[in-house]
């Protein structure tokens, strides 16, 4: 049996029957997900077993759609499938005073199923179809409560900036399908030469705007405005990883030259975006950054010439940030606010809590035995066989200080201060989620040699790596609990609160350009419709030398042209009959001129 | 076997007549008989649609003489390039016919104009004869100035006239170009097969046939800048008449640029493909910026139109420059469908645009807010055909606009630049859709009524069918690639 339709399909069935029924969309919710995950595991299985399969769909003439669940995307499945099934149960809680759940549930199991289609795409088509349906569910979850000010913006922001750099996924997909002639994914990855460059930089510039890379970093922070399970699956897990996955599933292809571009920008990615994640007054906004940063280093491990451990790191990543989504959701519920100045000493409030996110923190910087140390540990050590070994791996490095640091000073804020009690529904629930979670969060590194060995892959491995990485974590969570953010960074704090925009970023760059020509376009079209009203009116202009008598009509008709009119009334009515008359005129003699015309220059042709 | 392509461009002038015959009749009525009318004609669109076409040439010809001496005969039949603009049109017209259930002024003459206006666009994508053709294609020209100056809003007038000018003046050179066509036959003929078969004019005649062609299908589609007239008649007509002129209208004029320019004259197009091509990237680049300037949601719809029918006017060119047939037919594909999507998708737009202009009385962006709240089916209708205008995937826009940037991309990279155009479109449609319907509802539009069924029905069916070309579009494409694969000019 193929359970590819199944991974793909029950998410969607339960998400037309929620809309349809509008009853219990939670349970139906867990339902669709839970089949959706074991389908998955299935795929999973059968991989580990040395089983491929596939499915072939009736796309475009000659370009048909494929998905196929070989280790990598089988991986990839489970992966989206299991952080989606927790994020679920965790929403189940989360939502419930909400009064809109069917739309919300729904729009989230769509988003699962889109995601399942991407990382299962066999071919470029459906996967460019999945990467802007997801884009799509981004626009709809961000702008979930659309009648809070400021979501509007920030869920239109998401959308533009990400389909903005779309367009290089797009112009890299022709080039591919055009090159092979054959839109499979795996064909394409035998691209070579200058074409394989060209179409890995446009590659690079999409997953720059999924993953969130600087410059393109901003709209990832403005999209916590949606609700916090959102936050924990888009815009930590899923969605944003799009990007990271499109580099690891085509780094067969890149050439050494982008590598070191991809290297560079997720290098610089990491640093600047870890730096305004150490400067944030706001917890989600923090965590927010800290993914843009995270995903930096997982291009770092890609541009170095080793997918496998930037795929690692994208697995630990993806349960430890939602296992602190899901923990600042509860805080957020606890104080109604996500900004650090309501939240501090919110960890007494909710000790266990306190004590799952401080789990996940301790991982995201990277301490043993905890997962993110293990894929931290093989970005360094691949960086450090690299042929760039001292530019990478001092990006790796100084990402790790980064995170340890931002980490250290949440938790010290979250839990210095005064507990007050509050108690709100649904604890139960986002408790159950969380804790599947931060288990993940513990243990998958324990999974990762096996992980390695389905693949056919192997890790550099390096004691030196581990002990600069050990170093490093433990630094940086020292400076951040014991020194305070305004000695840390110093004259860097204004920028890094400005999200160190470029001049304005975005706006300056894009929207307001856009505008300009448009109010050109607008100049431009007025003039032109002057210019056809002035033939117009030249043209009663010789009507009227004609015919001098027939004043009144001609006044009104020169006076119905001329812009910025009056209203017209009963005088229109009696031009229409007018000039209709005189056109069918002209056009009798113009049509015997012209024929004229032809059939002379007929006969001398 | 039955005509039954006659039977259906003919059926609709049958109901006009019986319209006429009936001036007592109360308005219901008329309504009905006009969506049972229009409803027996989709029928016999959906049976050509089974009928299907074949791989050699026209398929369904139906034949009668008419001036023998001249040549000219009552001569229809489709292929792959009209069977989906009659199905589009068809559809189209049912559903305006279901809209336009609440017309209570004049409902007679409007009916009676419908109707009109659904033989005349049936007929112009089967004509096969010339002049078949040309007559059909100034009917519909008629027809639609009456709507316009009968129906319209405020300035209706003016814009009436300058439409039925415009598009009049516009299409004389299409005339000099068939007559032209006609006297360089031998022996002379107006079968368009002929023609298309056998091109009958060379060099310089050709040459100066396709600008006279190109100029009245520059006109139709509209091609920057011939396109002043569109914003101002589809401000100005009812929602069913921009429904009508959007949807089907304005493919007469790249059904005729791929039929008559394309067909007819190929190597001069190819001579001039890369004018055209220019002409059709500019139009759609400045169509979508000239959308991103309006305020009034009904013109930037309409502005979207000469972005949407510039990438069709893109495709036809590429294919032209084609060398590689399977690129030809890649463009040729994306640009069939992509009239089929636009018809679709602009046709459901307008219907919503009409449906707040009904409620409110206004189209000016800024005078509304929070309306999902308010009316959340026909916001969340808008909300899908907004994404399905600004080129989702899995709506209809999607496969022809892929088809066609891909084939482009293949033939002349440069211009690739014509992409741009999607992100532009989305900017603005996402500007409509926060201005329209996000945030805190007005107290102004509190009591607002969301749609009624009659809307309901108008505008379902087509919401449904963009998701269905969107999701599998080979249905469609499946006819379209039958005729395009086997072009040769």
């Amino acid at each position: 049996m193929n359970f590819i339709p199944v991974v793909i399909l029950a998410p969607l069935f339960a998400a037309s029957l929620i809309l349809l029924a509008r009853r219990i969309p939670a349970a139906l919710a867990l339902l669709g997900i839970a089949v959706s995950l074991l389908a998955s595991l299935a795929l999973l299985a059968g991989a580990f077993n040395g089983l491929t399969s596939a499915l072939t769909l009736p796309g475009l003439p000659g370009l048909p759609l494929r998905l196929v669940a070989s280790p990598l995307t089988a991986l990839l499945s489970t992966m989206v499938a299991t952080v989606s099934t927790l994020v679920l149960v965790y929403a189940a809680g989360y939502m419930k005073a909400d009064g809109e759940k069917p739309r919300f549930f729904a729009t989230m199991l769509l988003f699962a199923s889109a995601m399942q289609t991407l990382v299962l795409a066999g071919d470029w088509i459906l996967l460019l179809s999945a990467w802007e349906i997801i884009g799509l569910c981004s626009y709809l979850l961000i702008g979930f409560w659309y009648r809070r000010p400021g979501v509007k913006a920030a869920a239109s922001r998401a959308f533009l900036v990400t389909r903005s750099a779309d367009l290089g996924l797009y112009v890299a997909v022709f080039i591919l399908i055009a090159n092979a002639g054959s839109s499979d994914i795996a064909t394409t990855l035998g691209t070579g030469g200058k074409t394989a460059a060209i179409a890995g930089l446009l590659l690079l510039v999409a997953a720059m705007g999924k993953s969130a890379q600087t410059p393109l970093h901003d709209w990832l922070q403005r999209a916590m405005a949606g609700p916090t399970p959102v936050s924990a699956l888009l815009h930590s897990a899923t969605l944003v990883a799009a990007g990271a996955i499109l580099l690891i599933r085509t780094a067969p292809m890149l050439s050494p030259q982008t590598l070191l571009v991809i290297g560079v920008v997720g290098g610089i990615t990491t640093i600047v975006t870890g730096l305004i994640a150490l400067g944030e007054r706001d917890l989600k906004r923090l965590l927010a950054a800290s993914t843009s940063s995270q995903y930096g280093l997982m291009l770092v491990a890609v541009g170095a010439g080793v997918p496998l451990a930037a795929l690692l790191h994208l697995i630990a990543h993806a349960a430890i940030k939602s296992s602190l989504f899901l923990g600042a959701g509860v805080f957020q519920h606890s104080r109604e606010s996500t900004e650090f100045k309501a939240l501090e000493g919110v960890g007494r409030d909710r000790p266990r809590i306190f004590f799952g996110f401080a789990l996940a923190a301790l991982a995201l910087a990277g301490i043993p035995p905890l997962s993110g140390f293990f894929s931290k540990d093989a970005i360094i050590a691949a960086t450090l066989a690299s042929p760039h070994a001292a530019l990478l791996a001092t990006f790796a490095l100084a990402g790790t200080v980064l995170t340890g640091a931002y980490m250290a000073r949440a938790l010290h804020i979250l839990w210095r201060g005064k507990a007050q009690k509050r108690n709100f529904a649904g604890l139960g629930w986002m408790s159950a989620g969380l804790a599947g979670l931060v288990t993940l969060a513990v243990v998958v590194g324990a999974l990762f040699p096996s992980i390695a060995t389905l693949l056919n892959a192997s890790l550099p491995e390096s004691t030196l790596a581990q002990v600069l990485g050990l170093g490093a974590a433990l630094s940086g969570l020292a400076l951040g609990w014991f020194v305070g953010v305004q000695r840390l960074l110093g004259p860097l704090l204004p920028w890094t609160r400005q999200g160190f925009a470029i001049a304005g970023g975005f706006d300056t760059w894009v929207v307001r350009p856009a505008f300009f020509i448009a109010a050109r376009c607008e100049q431009l079209e007025r003039a032109l419709y002057d210019g056809v009203l002035s033939i117009g009116r030249f043209g009663l202009g010789i009507g009227r030398a004609a015919r001098f008598g027939d004043e009144r009509g001609i006044d009104g008709l020169i006076f119905s042209l001329v812009r910025g009119t009056i209203k017209l009334g009963g005088r229109a009515r009696t031009l229409q009959s007018g000039l209709i008359h005189r056109e069918m005129a002209i056009m009798v003699v113009g049509t015997a001129l012209i024929l004229a015309v032809l059939t002379v220059a007929l006969l001398v042709y | 076997m039955l005509p039954i392509v006659s039977i259906t461009i003919f059926l609709p002038l049958l109901g006009a007549l019986v319209v006429m015959g009936l001036r007592r009749a109360p308005a219901p009525m008329v309504h009905a008989i006009g969506i049972g009318i229009s409803g027996l004609t989709l029928a016999g669109a959906v049976w050509m649609w089974m009928r299907g076409v074949n791989a050699t040439g026209f398929a369904q010809v139906e034949q009668i003489d008419w001036m023998p001496t001249i040549g000219a005969a009552y001569r229809v039949g489709v292929d792959g390039i009209s069977l989906p603009l009659i199905l589009l049109s068809a559809v189209l017209f049912f559903l305006t016919f279901i809209y336009s259930a609440k017309v209570r002024e004049r409902p007679h003459a409007f009916v009676v104009l419908m109707l009109l206006l659904e033989t005349a666009a049936l007929g112009t994508f089967a004509a096969l004869d010339a002049i078949l053709f040309y007559v059909f294609f100034e009917v519909s020209l008629v027809s639609m100035y009456f709507m316009i100056a009968g129906w319209g809003h405020e300035d209706r007038q003016r814009a009436a006239l300058m439409f039925f000018i415009y598009t009049l003046l516009g299409s004389l050179p299409l005339l000099l170009a068939i007559l032209g066509l006609y006297l360089g036959s031998d022996p002379h003929t107006f079968d368009m097969r002929v023609w298309i078969e056998n091109p009958p004019l060379g060099g310089m005649a050709a040459m100066l046939a396709l600008v006279a062609m190109l100029f009245t299908f520059a006109v139709k589609t509209p091609v920057f800048p011939f396109h002043t007239w569109l914003p101002a008649a589809h401000v100005q007509a009812p929602a069913a008449g921009s429904v009508i002129l959007a949807g089907v209208m304005l493919k007469f004029g790249t059904y005729g640029l791929i039929r008559f320019a394309l067909q007819m004259t190929p190597d001069a197009f190819r001579e001039a493909g890369l004018v055209i091509l220019a002409f059709g990237v500019i139009a759609a680049l400045y169509g979508a910026f000239a959308a991103l300037a309006q305020s009034d949601l009904k013109r930037l719809v309409a502005y979207t139109s000469v972005n949407h029918m510039g990438y069709i006017v893109v495709g036809v060119a590429i294919a032209a420059l084609a060398i590689d047939p399977a690129i030809r037919a890649t463009a040729l594909d994306g640009a069939v469908l992509q009239m089929v999507s636009h018809g679709l998708v602009t046709g459901a737009l307008f219907f919503l645009v009409g449906m707040l202009q009904d409620r409110a009385n206004t189209r000016e962006m800024s005078e509304f807010g929070g309306l999902l709240k308010v009316v959340p089916i026909l916001g969340w209708s808008f909300v899908l055909a907004a994404f399905a205008s600004l080129g989702l995937p899995g709506l209809a826009h999607f496969p022809a606009e892929f088809q066609i940037f891909l084939a482009t991309l293949q033939v002349e990279p440069v211009a690739t630049i014509v992409i741009l155009g999607i992100v532009i479109t989305a900017g603005l449609y996402l500007r409509a859709i926060s201005a329209v319907f996000l945030g805190e509802p007005g107290k102004k539009w509190a009591s607002m009524p969301d749609l009624s069924l009659r809307e309901v029905l108008a505008v379902g069916p087509l919401l449904v069918l963009i998701i269905v070309v969107g999701i599998a579009p080979f249905w469609m494409l499946d006819i379209i690639h039958k005729t395009t694969s086997m072009l040769q000019f």
